[in-house]
């Protein structure tokens, strides 16, 4: 009887509800403008990537290398139909910034999903666990913490030799421990929560507890940090390969800076700005939508 | 430390938990090997009994241990030292108390075996995996703060339902018409199946956890402050749903609270706390209008009351509350107490805190403290004339009466014997009265000032 | 002028933006405040209360919060009047501290943590009792010289410390120990055992009632007029809750400081107040001496307020609690904010905004039962049923 009564007192489904919450949240991130102008130069980035076949004539046989234009070498914007003009070796600027888009794609998401879980993995079982496990994981996390990233980075992606892959190596293996660490303070406040004692009364098991409970409430720093470091990972790549740890002729942001530096002097601005400026763009736009996502959904660590 | 006390008087009656000599210390550990340095006493050696049927109020100021007392019964905090039973009968009450009386090496094979057996049905870490699945189901708890007690990110159906799916109660659509029936009970509707808990006002969260606690069918609730977060008209409301809750389900109650109004009006009998133990247990108008310890006299006195009667001189609690780690001995209430004589438990500490506060140049000239007991010490000064000085604080401190001659300067050294008390432990001074009042424990009436 | 008052707060309205729309948090509360007296200001959570009393300092965010109508009027001892709504920025800092303190529920949030007990209530000494400080010290009071007021203030540096120590030593002595006699003494009248001890400790070393006795010292160290207190006792124990109270009771017996006492326990009042006010959604619904209010109350809030209190004598599960929840105040209609929930309510109180009503020698309810049905220009159908004569409520 009261299951009948359920059904027409309540119209609106559970999805529905969860889905109206979502929409009011998207909805107060939306209000503030910066965060909407991240969001569109984010969207510009991924069309870019996801056309960049039409938009562009893949080269062949490996469309990451530019196109060689050896009639028009160091050819300034505009001419030559070269319409970012071209760098030293006659590459296509534009088809670099193009096909570049692809690479930080490619970089930061792998880059940002793998240590995420990874992070979020150890983080968990040294918060969960705690005791000695917890003392010896996170001792580890401090070590990796005192070096620098980017000597860190640079150290491991040296060792192992200068190509695009070892990049991602090496970034992965300095960005986990932030997220381990992040998780892991989050995962102990919430277990302190009366919440969480609320559904051990109920008798539920650790790993729902976990996935009800303390997981879902714990992720927002970690999202947050993790879209800041969407950006954060492309400006690092950008570096190693600045400074010669990608292939060479790649049509890597960073690695066009390094190849347009030689011309700056003679006034060949073009290669290293329009690179240039796709990097900052790019680490900009997710530096926005990060910041706005914090001020929404976790005010209270606003300027940490 | 093994309490010999008896004073839950163990008459024995159903009860749904029964503590013997309940402790939770929490380690301080300092330094950088984090050595353990010693122990937060938050609990210590606490003996309750929690009759059926009835609703036991525990009162106590901020951090006299009522809620690390509330999370042990509730199995959410394991004692460090102790026993807590489960729905023990009268009589297997009486065989626990009898048994444990007996050394374990001189219990006979059949009393061993017995012993064996109550443990596994009823005291919990013994417990059968079964048996502890269905104190689970029978023990719930309330919070005290609503908001924090529900998960923002769950919706009232599953908050509300996850007891059932967890005890496998109900499952599919059952859960949802269980979950209604559950908020019906409580006031609410089934049009706040699919809301988030922060569409909700504190009195109808209050309401969702209570909902929460029901949905097993539980014989005992404890209600960790119910009320304490929300204001006297929503109060009463919460009030009066857990009174007809009790009346209609027959429950059991442990009603936690620092409010002596809500407690008096809620509680058939109470258990008054102070510094991690019982000061006193009785029924509550008795508790109430003829207080057996110092301490409940001065709660009721300080608690604000809009009664026109005039209740004679008020007592107060001077000081502030003393370290827990380092408890003080005899009656831990005496150093704040206005009836305290040297009955109560005077220790060199307090002399020497004395000294602390009110001289403190005499205080910075102690060479070395030592101590042969807590009620014996030489205190070695820096000069002979500091030590006249000590010899006259001491004896004009507040533990000056308990010592057994003046403490007279020798040289550079003072030496003090103060009377040596065993320390307080709660007694039954008459039928259905308990009090850990050394004073009282003797006079059998509260002494007066 | 004979007028004898002390503060007046005149029609204040004060408003929060938010996307969702503006509420009025404090809607037209007026009341006067005699010297020396205390007036308890009581309601329950977001009633206004303590955004009216912060309107008084003027300490209410600007935004969210606007200030939308009304004045605060604050009489100076020449008897002009300072409007602390309109007042210019430094008129209103001088006022706060010399003239009224505020003490606030939390003790720990409002001590600097970084500093000792000791020496943040010589700034306050420094800075509003600088003139006293000194004439104790023996030192020149007409014109001490800067180094010598930046230090008594506490805010010389490390080397000019050092220097006027170096070449005044007496003056520097003389100095140090009068401000330490002064704290001393202000920590003693607060009950404080062994005030210089406390003074050499940092608030986190404290208990929560010895941070709130020090709240209480640094309040009237400057010897204000008017106290607000802001459920100075909320955060505490009830042992201790009530020796702060007598506390400030003694110390306003002795001073003739007048008292805004912001409470939500109307059993409280009984013992520390002269006068009541009760509020509810942003309005006073009922005013008047505290003890014919708590034993007649006569607007249906106050009457189900004091009924939801457990008393000694009310049956196990019969209080008598107010059903609903408080309204929303976010673009609340021009009515009674209480009729949803009140069961004298007829139409007329769903139409209309209550106006304050005298209806005995210093008592003010606003309620329909005490209008008549030509004030409103409604039918005598749409009223509700008219209040007995004043002492014939219930209790």
């Amino acid at each position: 009887m009261s299951t009948i009564e359920t059904e027409a007192t309540a119209p609106e489904s559970a999805g529905s509800v969860r889905w109206a919450r979502r929409r009011e949240v998207i909805a107060e991130v939306l209000r503030n403008p910066l965060t909407v102008v991240g969001f569109v130069i984010i969207a510009a980035f991924l069309l870019m990537a996801l056309f960049a076949p039409l938009l562009t004539e893949p080269n062949q046989p490996d469309p990451y290398q530019s196109p060689r234009d050896w009639a028009n070498i160091d050819s300034p914007p505009g001419e030559a139909g070269h319409v970012l003009g071209t760098d030293s070796q006659g590459g296509d600027v534009l088809y670099g910034v193009i096909w570049g888009s692809r690479l930080s794609l490619q970089l930061s998401l792998t880059v940002v999903l793998t240590t995420v879980v990874i992070g979020t993995i150890v983080g968990s079982i040294a918060a969960m666990r705690g005791g000695r496990l917890d003392n010896l994981l996170m001792r580890i996390v401090d070590v990796f913490l005192a070096i620098p990233e980017l000597i860190f980075a640079l150290a491991i992606a040296a060792v192992l030799g200068p190509s695009f892959r070892n990049i991602i190596l090496a970034l992965a293996a300095v960005f986990w421990v932030k997220y381990a660490r992040i998780i892991r303070g989050e995962i102990i406040r919430i277990k302190q929560s009366e919440y969480v004692a609320a559904a051990r009364v109920v008798g539920d098991s650790t790993w729902n507890i976990f996935r009800k409970d303390v997981f879902p409430n714990s992720v927002t720093p970690m999202v947050v940090q993790a879209t800041l470091d969407m950006g954060n990972v492309v400006l690092i790549g950008a570096t190693l390969s600045f400074i010669g740890l990608a292939q060479a002729g790649l049509t890597e942001w960073g690695a066009m800076v390094s190849a347009g530096q030689s011309g700056l002097l003679a006034g060949e601005w073009w290669v290293s700005t329009f690179a240039g400026l796709a990097i900052v763009l790019w680490a900009l736009a997710f530096n926005l939508v990060g910041d706005g996502l914090r001020d929404v959904l976790d005010p209270k660590t606003e300027g940490r | 430390m093994t309490s010999t006390s008896q004073a839950d008087a163990s008459v024995a009656v159903d009860s749904v938990v029964t503590l013997h000599d309940v402790q939770v210390h929490y380690p301080v550990k300092e330094g950088l090997l984090q050595r353990v340095s010693g122990h937060v006493r938050a609990v210590d050696g606490v003996d309750l009994t929690i009759p059926r049927g009835q609703t036991l109020g525990l009162v106590g100021e901020s951090g006299c241990g009522k809620t690390t007392l509330g999370r042990v019964v509730a199995g959410l905090v394991a004692p460090t030292g102790g026993e807590l039973w489960f729905g023990l009968t009268a009589d297997q009450h009486e065989h626990v108390n009898r048994i444990r009386a007996i050394a374990p090496g001189e219990r006979s094979a059949e009393d061993q075996a017995l012993w064996r057996q109550l443990e596994r049905e009823h005291r919990l870490g013994s417990m059968t995996k079964e048996r502890h699945r269905e104190y689970r189901r029978n023990c719930q708890v309330v919070f005290q703060d609503s908001f924090a007690s529900l998960n923002p990110r769950q919706l009232v159906r599953d908050i509300v339902g996850r007891p059932l799916r967890v005890h496998r109660e109900a499952s599919g659509s059952e859960v949802d018409a269980r979950v209604v029936e559950l908020l019906e009970r409580v006031g609410l509707g089934a049009q706040h199946l699919l809301r988030y808990p922060h569409q909700f006002s504190g009195g109808q969260r209050q309401r969702i956890s209570i909902a929460r606690a029901l949905a097993l069918n539980p014989e005992f609730v404890i209600l960790d402050e119910p009320t304490s977060a929300l204001d006297v008209s929503v109060q009463a409301q919460i009030l009066n749903l857990l009174v007809e809750l009790q009346q209609d389900l027959g429950l059991t109650y442990l009603f936690i609270t620092h409010d002596l109004g809500v407690v008096q009006h809620m509680a058939d009998d109470i258990a008054v706390m102070y510094l991690g133990q019982i000061a006193e247990y009785g029924p509550t108008d008795q508790v109430f209008f003829d207080p057996l310890h110092p301490y409940s006299r001065i709660l009721r006195d300080s608690n604000p009351s809009l009664e026109d009667e005039e209740v004679g001189e008020r007592w107060e609690l001077s000081g502030t509350v003393p370290n827990p780690i380092n408890p003080p001995r005899g009656c831990r209430l005496h150093p704040r107490c206005p009836v305290a004589t040297d009955l109560c438990g005077w220790s060199v500490t307090d002399a020497l805190e004395h000294v602390e506060t009110a001289a403190p140049a005499v205080f910075e000239h102690i060479d070395a403290v030592n101590r042969s007991t807590d009620f014996l010490a030489e205190v070695a000064m820096s000069d002979d004339a500091s030590a006249a000085l000590m010899a006259r604080e001491i004896n004009s401190s507040p533990a000056g009466v308990a010592l057994t001659q003046p403490a007279i300067s020798n040289g550079k050294v003072v030496s003090l014997t103060l009377r040596q008390v065993d320390d307080a432990e709660l007694l039954p001074i008459r039928e259905l009265r308990s009090s850990a009042c050394l004073r009282t424990q003797q006079q059998g009436v509260l002494p007066s000032s | 002028m004979t007028e004898d008052w002390l503060l007046k707060v005149d029609d204040l309205g004060v408003q929060f933006h938010s996307p969702r729309g503006t509420s009025q948090a404090v809607d037209g509360v007026s009341f006067t405040m005699k010297p020396h007296e205390t007036l308890a200001l009581v309601g329950e959570t977001g009633c206004g209360k303590s955004v009216t009393a912060r309107s008084i300092l003027r300490l209410v965010a600007q935004p969210p919060g606007e200030y939308s109508s009304g004045s605060v009027q604050l009489r100076n001892d020449d008897g002009s009047v300072t409007d602390i709504l309109s007042a210019p920025e430094r008129v209103v800092r001088n006022i706060r501290g010399n003239r009224v303190s505020m003490i606030f529920q939390d003790p720990g949030k409002a001590l600097n943590p970084a500093l000792t007990v000791g020496r943040q209530l010589a700034e306050v000494f420094g800075e509003h009792r600088l003139g006293m400080v000194l004439e104790k010290a023996g030192l020149p009071t007409s014109r001490p010289g800067g180094t010598l007021v930046k230090i008594a203030q506490q805010r010389a540096g490390w080397l000019s410390v050092r220097l006027f120590q170096l070449f005044r030593r007496d003056a520097a002595r003389a100095l140090k120990k009068a401000m330490d006699d002064e704290v001393a003494s202000a920590l003693a009248d607060t009950g404080i055992a062994n005030p210089r001890k406390i003074m050499g400790s940092y608030p986190h070393e404290l208990s929560g009632g010895m941070k709130q006795r020090v709240m209480i010292a640094q309040a009237l160290a400057c010897d204000p007029d008017l106290l607000v207190a802001d459920e100075p006792t909320t955060a505490l124990d009830v042992t201790i809750q009530a020796r702060i109270l007598r506390l400030i009771h003694d110390l306003q017996q002795r001073r003739g400081t007048a008292i805004l006492y912001i409470t939500h326990d109307l059993s409280l009042v009984k013992e520390f107040a002269d006068r009541v006010a009760v509020m509810y959604a942003g309005r006073i619904v009922e005013m008047g001496p505290s003890d014919q209010v708590l034993k007649s109350p006569q607007h249906p809030y106050t009457q189900g307020l004091l009924a939801a209190i457990p008393r000694a004598d009310t049956p196990r599960g019969e209080l008598e609690a107010i059903a609903g929840t408080v309204p929303q105040l976010v673009d609340a209609p021009p009515q009674c904010h209480f009729a949803s929930r009140c069961a004298f309510a007829a139409q007329a109180c769903h139409g209309h905004i209550p106006q304050p009503t005298v209806v005995s020698e210093g008592r003010l309810v606003s309620c329909f039962r005490f209008s008549r049905a030509e004030e409103l220009d409604v039918s005598a159908e749409e009223m509700p049923q008219p209040a007995e004569a004043i002492g014939g409520g219930r209790r």
